[in-house]
């Protein structure tokens, strides 16, 4: 995680075009408007071109005075006006089409990182954090596509137009032509110059940027921890480091702009100097350079700085967002390491499944579930899984107990083939499960985790998440089996009342009752829970213990159980110490044994009879 | 409106004398910027050209100034070179304006932050009761961010749009009236077009963001619940959602796109228009034998070169009002009141003696947290107070702390009443650690050391050891320099509150509070925590809030408090003999005993 988040910011000084093939190939759809986007550039182009002869044309024409042909000022006067209404057209067509490219990547991108996401397994989210993988779909999306239209009018834009002034000027007059085009050079080295600098300060600009926000996160976060250890003084001394790095940043960065702003600017007044030089020896010796033309040449050389400007700016952005770039396609890149084997999909797409088979085939009833010699390692030689060998029949209800670390969770995570065993193998009714589709098995499960999340939006949504086709009533009766019908039929605004933000508006007994609600209206083979630890108030508490009991009740199940009432019910307890199950039967006869379960149990008991003292009646919360 | 002026004229203080000298830089460069269009009218009109029409007084003036035609005529590289001088000495000017305002605008923001970043350290407890830390880290970056743009480009754009539209206005005037009236007579069209188009399509942008925001939000939830979206196998559904969000978010960043589009090909129609309307108005002039042509270039060029920052600032006066609602966002917090400090401000050293004499706290107008609350404490002695959540342990804690003032009844530290003695004095000579320890993003080193931080090394280990905490920290592969937070390792509730335990030891306060603080540490590591606390009995007064009994049958005295009330206090052996709350929480570890003495008649694990 920690590398991950280190390398955000980094940035390749050269750039990397294999990349930007490939992200550019998620714009090919929007052909289009991509082939607009280069006509309309290049007309810009050409109106820029040629404004200024139409001016030089209308001066020359002027100054014949009494000799000035009315019908041909009127028609470049009428050309000149047709110029900028066709410029002006051009720039509203371009940047709809642009909106159209930039839109609709966009869209794309964020829909093909949002199905992969879907995808992976956990392995993946496990070691990234939210905020980081929804930086991806969003900022990162809008920076990538926003940039791929404008790189592209821009190159086309920016090449027609120097082209254009170059062949304009050497149409005018050659000699005069080689004059100006002594500020080129200079332009374009001063350009890269102040570019490369530029892109480097405003990424450190960035960068502190964010280590403030940072720091403002955590003065407010542990302003109390701060106070209590009265570190106030210290923390604004350490935070004064940063905002000065800001300033440096911050001013370097306004520096170089207003460096590289007046050279560029000076540049072309410049070559508008040397215009009015070589022109004016010219006009004035008679050579037939006219007025109009040296009027062009000297508007001529003020345009040229804009093109390799805005070349420059779109190669700079490029580079900026390459990291950007990077990660959307590293996403889009990464393969989910558990799916459906090519086996697999090749059966289903065969399968006529009938009545009660599998998508595959296959039966979809699971008769009994077998661990045999699984292992299991997130890295190497660290095993959390060793050599578990288990075998349950349907409707057994199984509790899971032991230390915290010790692998319980692991062991339903593979069970959900959420991981697939590094060792062994999971048989369900004798057949390996990889060689069963994953769509099935997901559809055989119903889960509750210990931190139930709800999405935001009404009970009832929440509810049906379990099962998208069932009707209100079935929402209804899935409710009262798990005793939350009560609960919920007391708000105000019933079954229709907003859960809030991972359903904040509710009471963590709420949560609780909601989520075993959602995995029973689901109805699934096998029931997999996580018990919750955290303390609810004791009437809350014995609703909940009711609501397992009815959930549990004649159905295959493995519960990571910590309520006494859970595990005495189960029909196996397992309990399991460092990846290994030490000790398996059911409450008596393990009792019996006086070994680590009996200890635990204890100890359980009186945490439990102790809590029932000191919450048992509903808290008034202290604030 | 006069007093948000006000606000900014305050902000800018000790940085005016910059801004007024970057004013007089942008008026410079300006002049001379305008110079150089001036240059070629007065070669062309003055020395290359026998036109009928009179060249304007400026011409005249101007070819005498740089030598007279005769010389013009010969040494054409002359005003090349005043050419290339003045656009130089715009250079510098220019230069200089954007580095003093970026200095100015800077050290405004520097200055800013450090107030901000002050002021939130030092606002009472009950602010951030109150307050939504998204809504407040928000005020702290993004609308500071929107003040410095504000200060550095916003103010200076329209500064430099007014001055470039003003000052050319009387050399045109010298030049030709009937052109400067040509030249302006679009210039209001321009800005009001910018400034209302913005203005309306405000809206647009906000549901933009909104809709941006939901599209987030659902991103967001789908990661969160990641878990459940795969337990329940709901990846379609998820996609189907999030596609709807997707694509109300692409409509309506596509309608910016096409307002912008509207927006540009408008305002730039409008600007190319002011231009066509100088060069019909100056070809006709020119025919008619009535304007030189040297000046016709002069009036081409300075409307180009004002019409584009003219139309820029239209639409920076429209922006002007976000500016002006993070002011007032950022005035409200500076405005909230910062801890009180007593008159007096004692800070004797203190022993670790502490007494509540009727003390009674009400959060708000509700009922009373605590009331009538009394007892003492010597220095050196262990006192645990026990109680249903709800009954006010924790306030006692953050009154001793004074997070909060209590309003009635007395707390005394070795005598002093709390309020005369200051609030720092106070917290330093204490260290607590909370149920729910706030880590610092450092490494686990600093994050002990950071209450004390000449410690020697020893003493650091010292601490974490009796935390029991030292032996986790050098399993990580950095041992004491691992980060804590993003950028390094994610420390399990049990495991913050032993480095949060280690933290408070090491600063060898005279009154160690733990306040729940070993709720989510596991039994036999909190009773080698136990024991290594008792060896250091005596050492400093303790306070410890429990929910075990084993947590705190060997302190000196134990408080029971129950609905803000204390209940019953003792030492063990008395509470065990009187009926109550811990009696009955007594019985109960017995008949966990007695439970598995039942069922197995054997063994006692105490």
């Amino acid at each position: 995680m920690a590398e991950l988040i280190v390398h955000e910011e980094d940035y390749r000084g050269e750039l990397d075009l294999q990349l930007w093939k490939r992200i550019a190939r998620h714009a090919l759809p929007f052909k289009g408007s991509l082939v607009g986007l280069m006509v309309n550039g290049a007309v810009v182009a050409t109106v820029d071109v040629l404004q200024p002869i139409v001016t030089a044309g209308l001066i020359d024409e002027a100054t014949k005075g009494e000799a000035a042909d009315r019908t041909r000022l009127i028609l470049l006067g009428g050309a000149y006006l047709a110029l900028i209404v066709l410029i002006c057209i051009s720039i509203n067509l371009f940047i709809r089409q642009a909106g159209r490219v930039a839109t609709g990547v966009a869209f794309d991108l964020r829909m093909k990182g949002f199905r992969r996401l879907q995808e992976l397994s956990f392995s993946y989210f496990d070691v990234r954090p939210v905020g980081w993988l929804v930086a991806r779909l969003t900022s990162d999306c809008s920076k990538v596509s926003s940039l791929m239209p404008w790189f592209l009018l821009d190159l086309v834009w920016g090449s027609c137009l120097i082209t254009g002034i170059i062949a304009a000027m050497f149409w005018l007059d050659w000699r005069l032509a080689l004059v100006v085009l002594c500020i080129v050079p200079p332009l374009v080295l001063a350009t890269i110059f102040f570019k490369k600098r530029l892109l480097e300060s405003s990424r450190m600009v960035r960068k502190t940027n964010s280590q403030i926000t940072a720091g403002f996160n955590e003065c407010i976060t542990g302003v109390r921890t701060t106070k209590s250890l009265v570190r106030e003084e210290a923390n604004l001394e350490e935070f004064q480091e940063l905002t000065n790095s800001m300033f440096l940043h911050s001013v370097r960065n306004a520096l170089q702009s207003a460096v590289y702003l007046p050279i560029v600017i000076s540049l072309g007044s410049i070559g508008l100097g040397l215009a009015l030089w070589r022109g004016g020896i010219d006009v004035s010796a008679a050579t037939g350079l006219t007025f109009g033309t040296l009027v062009a040449f000297m508007q001529y050389a003020g345009l040229l700085h804009m093109p390799i400007q805005e070349l420059a700016t779109r190669f700079t952005d490029l580079q900026a967002a390459q990291a950007a770039a990077e990660r959307i396609q590293s996403l889009l890149d990464t393969e989910a390491d558990i799916r459906d084997s090519d086996a697999v999909t090749a059966r289903v797409a065969a399968a006529k499944p009938a009545p009660g088979d599998a998508i595959d085939g296959e039966p979809a009833r699971i008769r009994d579930i077998e661990f045999r010699n699984v292992s299991f390692a997130y890295k190497e030689n660290e095993p959390v899984i060793t050599d578990l060998n288990l075998r349950i029949p349907a409707g057994t209800t199984v509790a899971l107990v032991g230390a915290t670390g010790g692998g319980k969770s692991t062991i339903v995570n593979l069970l959900s083939r959420f991981y697939e065993p590094t060792g062994g193998e999971i048989l369900m009714n004798g057949v390996e499960y990889r060689e069963r589709p994953l769509d099935w098995l997901h559809g055989s499960l119903g889960i509750v985790l210990q931190t139930p999340y709800l999405f935001s939006g009404t009970i009832l949504e929440n509810i049906r998440y379990g099962r998208l086709d069932a009707t209100d009533a079935e929402v209804y009766a899935a409710a009262e089996i798990v005793n939350a019908h009560a609960f919920i039929s007391r708000l105000p605004d019933g079954y229709s009342s907003e859960v809030g933000e991972s359903g904040g508006l509710l009471s963590t007994g709420q949560r609780q009752l909601i989520a075993l609600a959602r995995a029973v209206l689901a109805d699934p083979q096998i029931f997999i829970m996580d018990e919750a630890t955290s303390s609810v108030d004791t009437e809350t508490e014995r609703l909940i213990q009711d609501g397992i009991d009815a959930a549990l009740a004649d159905r295959t199940a493995f519960v990571i159980a910590h309520r006494l009432s859970t595990i005495r019910s189960a029909d196996v307890i397992l309990v399991i110490d460092r990846g290994r199950i030490i000790e398996r039967g059911n409450h008596e006869s393990l009792m019996a044994k006086d070994g680590h379960y009996a200890q635990l149990y204890r100890k359980q008991f009186v945490s439990e009879r102790e809590h029932a003292v000191l919450e048992g009646q509903p808290a008034q919360k202290e604030q | 409106m006069l007093t948000k002026l006000h606000a900014i004229w305050q902000l800018m203080e000790g940085q005016r004398l910059r801004y007024g000298a970057a004013v007089a830089a942008l008026v410079l460069a300006s002049c001379f910027l305008y110079l150089v269009p001036l240059v070629p009218q007065i070669v062309i009109d003055g020395v290359l050209l026998d036109s009928t029409a009179t060249p304007s007084r400026v011409v005249t003036h101007g070819v005498a100034l740089l030598g007279g035609a005769e010389f013009l005529k010969h040494n054409l590289w002359w005003p090349a070179l005043v050419i290339a001088v003045i656009t130089v000495c715009a250079g510098v000017f220019t230069y200089l304006r954007g580095r003093l305002s970026a200095l100015a605008a800077e050290e405004i923001a520097r200055g800013l932050r450090e107030r901000f970043y002050d002021h939130v350290q030092h606002l009472p407890c009950r602010y951030f009761d109150t307050v939504e830390t998204g809504d407040l880290i928000q005020r702290c970056t993004s609308d500071v961010e929107t003040i410095r743009t504000f200060l550095s480009t916003q103010i200076v754009e329209i500064g430099r749009a007014v001055l470039m539209l003003l000052i050319p206005i009387p050399l045109m005037l010298l030049i030709d009236l009937r052109m400067t009236l040509a030249s302006l007579v679009l210039v209001p069209p321009v800005v009001i077009f910018s400034f209302a188009y913005f203005f309306r399509i405000r809206r647009v942008f906000k549901d933009k963001d909104e809709a941006e925001g939901v599209m987030t939000a659902t991103i967001q939830q789908n990661l969160t619940g990641i878990r459940v979206v795969k337990a329940f196998n709901r990846a379609s559904f998820e996609t189907n959602r999030f596609e709807g969000h997707n694509r109300v978010h692409r409509e309506l960043d596509y309608r910016l796109y096409a307002l912008f589009a509207d927006y540009w090909s408008v305002s730039d129609l409008l600007c190319f228009l002011q231009r066509a309307v100088v060069v019909g108005v100056g070809i006709v002039l020119v025919a008619m034998g009535e304007l030189p042509i040297g000046a016709f270039f002069f009036f081409l060029s300075a409307v180009s070169m004002f019409i584009w920052p003219v139309r820029m600032m239209g639409r920076i006066l429209s922006e002007l009002g976000k500016s002006l609602v993070a002011l007032e966002r950022i005035e409200e917090i500076l405005h909230e009141e910062r801890e009180s400090c007593a008159a007096t401000d004692l800070r004797p050293e203190l022993e670790g003696e502490i007494t509540f004499e009727h003390v009674t706290f009400h959060h708000g107008a509700g009922q009373a947290v605590l009331e009538d609350v009394s007892f003492s404490v010597t220095p050196g002695e262990t006192l645990a107070i026990i109680g249903p959540s709800g009954s006010g342990k924790s306030t006692i804690v953050n009154l001793l702390l004074r997070f909060y003032d209590y309003e009635s009844g007395s707390i005394r530290l070795d005598g002093h009443e709390l309020t005369t003695l200051a609030r720092d004095h106070v917290r330093a000579s204490m260290a607590v650690v909370m149920q729910e320890p706030f880590l610092y993003s450092r490494s686990l080193g600093d994050n002990i050391t950071i209450g004390r931080a000449d410690a020697h090394n020893e003493e650091m280990v010292e601490a974490a050891t009796v935390a029991s905490i030292h032996e986790s920290i050098e399993r990580f592969e950095d041992g004491y320099q691992t980060l804590v937070g993003e950028r390094g390792v994610t420390l399990s509730g049990g495991q913050r509150q032993r480095v949060a335990l280690a933290r408070a030891l090491l600063t060898r306060p005279a009154v160690l509070v733990l306040d729940d603080a070993l709720r989510a540490v596991d039994t036999e590591t909190e009773a080698a925590i136990i024991e290594a606390l008792q060896s250091r009995h005596g050492q400093q007064t303790t306070l410890i809030i429990a929910h075990r009994i084993s947590t705190l049958m060997h302190a000196d005295r134990i408080l029971v408090l129950e609905d803000g009330r204390i209940a019953q206090q003792g030492t063990h052996d008395e509470l065990r003999s009187t009926d109550g709350l811990y009696r009955r929480l007594l019985e109960i570890q017995a008949s966990g005993v007695d439970e598995l003495v039942g069922a197995t008649g054997g063994t006692d694990h105490g």
